[in-house]
């Protein structure tokens, strides 16, 4: 391994610098990570952004076909709903299942970290498979209904929106109870002690103390989610229907059914500058709360 | 945290615990039907999909292929995931904070974007296609999560000790493998274990990666569920569904560290 042999040359040359040595060659352990990263994920990176300016020759013809057409601009409008939807959606349920967690005792908080893990950690396959059978025409929930209230549901729960935004919020939901549970459980107890004996109410305590001390929990949250649906390529893909392609999807399409890479590239450079500036956007909300 | 919960709080995370288990629940029942046509309540109990899973040599390539790819991907995310860490934690050389950001910079790239960038890269290179393909770009994919792992295990060791070994004349090498390996190996275990699931589970880099030689599972099961919806489906849910229970309730017993 090439830490191995790097470490005895830092060895050799530092080893009068006694102090700084053991510092600096324990950084050498980070090579083979480095070298992985750096063949395997910046190239490719860099090799996206090249071949989105290239075809037979230097052009920026990818990005004009983009920005002329409008079927991108709808999927990129389709794409930042059901983004900022499922989002937000997963935020409202994730945030009372967290504050629900936290005030459980040792035990049973155990337990149900597992019942959020464990979704967290299905295959996303296994999941889509289940709300088809749970949302389809001949699935549970119609059948139950026509069965018992010998109801039947006018619109269709799967195939189209309804159908990604049920697993797109199933999906996202543990990303946003992990973070919002760890800030709760580190929220000292004593704050909000302190605000009942002054005379809050409950509600108070929580709108005034709990919740404002959440917010980077919430922010964090809202960047992976954020990060995580934008460029979402299954849901879409098994539980929508023809209006509901994402941007992830026209990048499928341009790769392996048009075969044409650059706009496949270009797509992909532009999926990329917006979820970078989403993210930068809501970092600055999170900075703007700490001052 | 011991406040008072209400009511409508603990009917709000009832319903929500539901929705969350629902899909892994319903797949148990589905498995066992005797019927090929997918309802529920299933009609009567039979092994019959179970059967048809194994017998499936498809179903067992695929399987197969997952196996291998995700051992592989163990192997090389750990293999550079635990040193980075430790360099990460007890390193405080200037720099390190860069390298930092770099080794995370998989987790804030859409996986899509990652995944096409990869299936150009190794087109030119001539390996797409190729278990070896799969296993490179899952161990990127996989690698700050492992990296995350190990270091909140490092975190909970008294470097100290560390520190007694090399006055005791041991060399950074021999520090990192014989002291830090032993007291953090479960938290590796656990990085290992998480880092297998998710490669086995991944679909979106091999659904650009994989051949029809190198199909994994969830690229069978992904074109399974577009082109027909197949009742073996439910089988291989339910077993997927176990395998993450286990690797999931072991993950968490294992993440603490060995004081």
């Amino acid at each position: 391994m090439s830490a191995v042999s790097a470490a005895s040359v830092a060895d050799a040359t530092h080893g009068r610098a006694r102090r700084a040595a053991p510092d600096y060659q324990k950084a050498w352990f980070s090579a083979p990570a480095v070298v992985l990263i750096a063949a395997v994920f910046v190239i490719p990176l860099v090799i996206v952004a090249l071949q989105s300016l290239y075809r037979e020759g230097f052009t920026i013809a990818g990005y004009e076909q983009i920005l002329g057409s409008t079927l991108f601009w709808r999927i990129l409008r389709t794409t930042l709903e059901i983004t900022l939807e499922a989002s937000l959606l997963s935020l409202l349920l994730g945030y009372p299942l967290a504050y629900y967690i936290a005030q459980l005792d040792r035990t049973p908080r155990a337990i149900a970290m597992i019942l959020v893990l464990l979704p967290f950690w299905t295959s996303i396959l296994v999941k889509s498979f289940a709300f088809i059978v749970i949302l389809g025409e001949q699935g549970i929930i119609k059948t139950m209904l026509r069965q018992f209230l010998s109801l039947e549901l006018g619109t269709s729960l799967v195939f189209n929106r309804i159908g990604v935004m049920v697993g797109m919020v199933h999906f996202l939901i543990p990303f946003c109870v992990f973070p919002i549970l760890n800030n709760l459980l580190a929220q000292p107890p004593e704050l909000r002690r302190a605000a009942l004996i002054m005379g809050a109410s409950r509600r108070q305590v929580f709108f005034r103390v709990t919740f404002l001390l959440s917010l980077p929990a919430i922010v964090a949250s809202a960047i992976m989610t954020v990060v995580l649906s934008i460029g979402v390529f299954v849901t879409p893909a098994l539980l929508g229907g023809r209006r509901d392609m994402m941007v992830a999807n026209l990048i499928d399409y341009y790769t392996r059914e048009a075969l044409d890479w650059t706009m496949a590239a270009a797509l992909a450079v532009m999926l990329l500058l917006i979820s970078g500036a989403l993210i930068r956007v809501l970092s600055r909300v999170d900075s703007i709360d700490r001052h | 945290m011991v406040d008072h919960i209400s009511l409508p709080l603990k009917i709000a995370a009832g319903l929500v615990f539901a929705f969350l288990i629902a899909p892994s629940l319903i797949v148990i029942p589905m498995s066992f039907s005797d019927s090929r046509e997918i309802m529920f309540p299933p009609s009567g109990f039979s092994w019959m999909l179970y059967r048809e899973y194994f017998a499936g040599p498809e179903w067992v390539a695929a399987t197969i292929e997952s196996t291998l790819v995700a051992t592989g991907v163990t192997a090389l995310s750990l293999a550079t995931g635990v040193p980075v860490a430790y360099a990460l934690v007890r390193s405080r050389l200037f720099g390190v904070a860069i390298i930092r950001a770099f080794v995370m910079m998989p987790m804030l790239v859409p996986t899509i974007v990652f995944a096409l960038g990869l299936y150009i890269y190794f087109a030119r290179l001539g390996i797409s296609g190729s278990t070896l393909a799969l296993i490179l770009g899952h161990s990127v994919h996989n690698l700050p999560f492992v990296v995350l792992v190990v270091i909140a295990g490092l975190r909970q060791v008294n470097p100290n000790i560390e520190v007694a070994a090399q006055v005791l004349g041991a060399s950074v090498l021999r520090v990192f493998f014989s002291v830090v390996l032993p007291m953090i190996a479960g938290p590796i275990a656990a990085a290992g274990m998480f880092s297998f699931l998710i490669s086995f589970d991944e679909v979106v880099i091999a659904w650009f990666l994989s051949s029809p030689r190198t199909m994994t599972l969830p690229i069978k099961m992904y074109s399974s569920i577009q082109w027909e919806v197949s009742p073996v489906l439910a089988a291989i849910s339910t077993l997927l569904t176990l395998l993450s229970l286990v690797i999931c309730v072991l993950g968490v017993a294992l993440r603490r560290p060995e004081a």
